[in-house]
């Protein structure tokens, strides 16, 4: 979660995901930073998956976007199918013992 | 990065089951480590003692060699086993991306056995209440996934 270490990056996330969804215009003009560098900011947070954005005329809306966090997903799907795995192991491993 | 400077969520895996044996049995076969070969993985370099070290070899990803570090951070006898579960590198993302967790065993005397909690704690996400509710077809599926994982047995 690199792209959320900034914290001029992070507070825009954070602004996004407050407003749902949000155009350029409205987030440059609640900031105090230049819209070029609002711009380098959605930039990186769209190449992590962070926020996806839909063109409408001549405006750019952002949303967030929950692929960033896909990370946490597939660890989770991992290791939560490993230890019902392991789980089993463990009944199998005790009865052997108990059998022997 | 600060812990301080990041508002951080975690989530976790919770399994649980009954064994039909004393805490004795199951905490004998968590905490020897020619026993958890058999169960878990085998572990290198593992003694049931607080602060040792040990490692798990998984399955690499990119940069990163597969290599699980462990560390005991509690050990009470029939009771508590926990260990810290770190891998994973950077450049990663998914499975293979950084790691930092805690896996916890709680031991309870039931009738019939004994009740065996794992809880396997500390996958990070940034936390924003509005973003939870906001991402809602993401997090519907990742709860959704967790429900299934956390679903409790016996």
């Amino acid at each position: 979660m690199r792209a959320l270490a900034d914290p001029t990056r992070r507070s825009i996330f954070e602004r996004i995901t407050d407003a749902g969804e949000i155009s350029v215009a409205d987030l440059t003009r609640e900031s105090s930073v230049t819209q070029s560098a609002i711009s380098q900011h959605l930039k990186t947070l769209r190449q992590a998956g962070l926020v996806a954005e839909r063109p409408e005329g001549r405006k750019v809306f952002y949303r967030a976007s929950p692929d960033g966090l896909e990370p946490l997903v597939d660890w989770m799907t991992h290791y939560g199918v490993f230890w019902r795995e392991r789980f089993l192991n463990l009944h199998a491993l005790l009865k052997d013992i108990d059998d022997a | 990065m600060h812990d301080t400077a990041l508002k951080f969520a975690t989530q976790e895996i919770v399994l649980e089951d009954v064994f039909p044996y004393p805490p004795e049995t199951v905490w004998h076969a968590l905490t020897s480590g020619a026993l958890m070969a058999r169960w878990l993985m085998p572990p290198a370099g593992f003694e049931p003692v607080v602060g040792n070290r040990f490692t798990f070899s998984t399955t690499p990803a990119g940069e990163w060699d597969g290599t699980i570090r462990c560390e005991v951070v509690e050990v009470v006898p029939h009771k508590r086993f926990a260990w810290r579960w770190c891998g994973g590198h950077e450049g990663n993302s998914g499975y293979g991306s950084l790691l930092d967790t805690l896996v916890t065993f709680t031991l309870t005397a039931v009738d019939g056995g004994t009740r065996l909690r794992l809880v396997h704690s500390g996958f990070v996400t940034p936390r924003n209440d509005f973003a939870y509710q906001n991402m809602s077809n993401g997090w519907v599926k990742v709860v959704g996934a967790l429900g299934f994982l956390a679903g409790e047995e016996g």
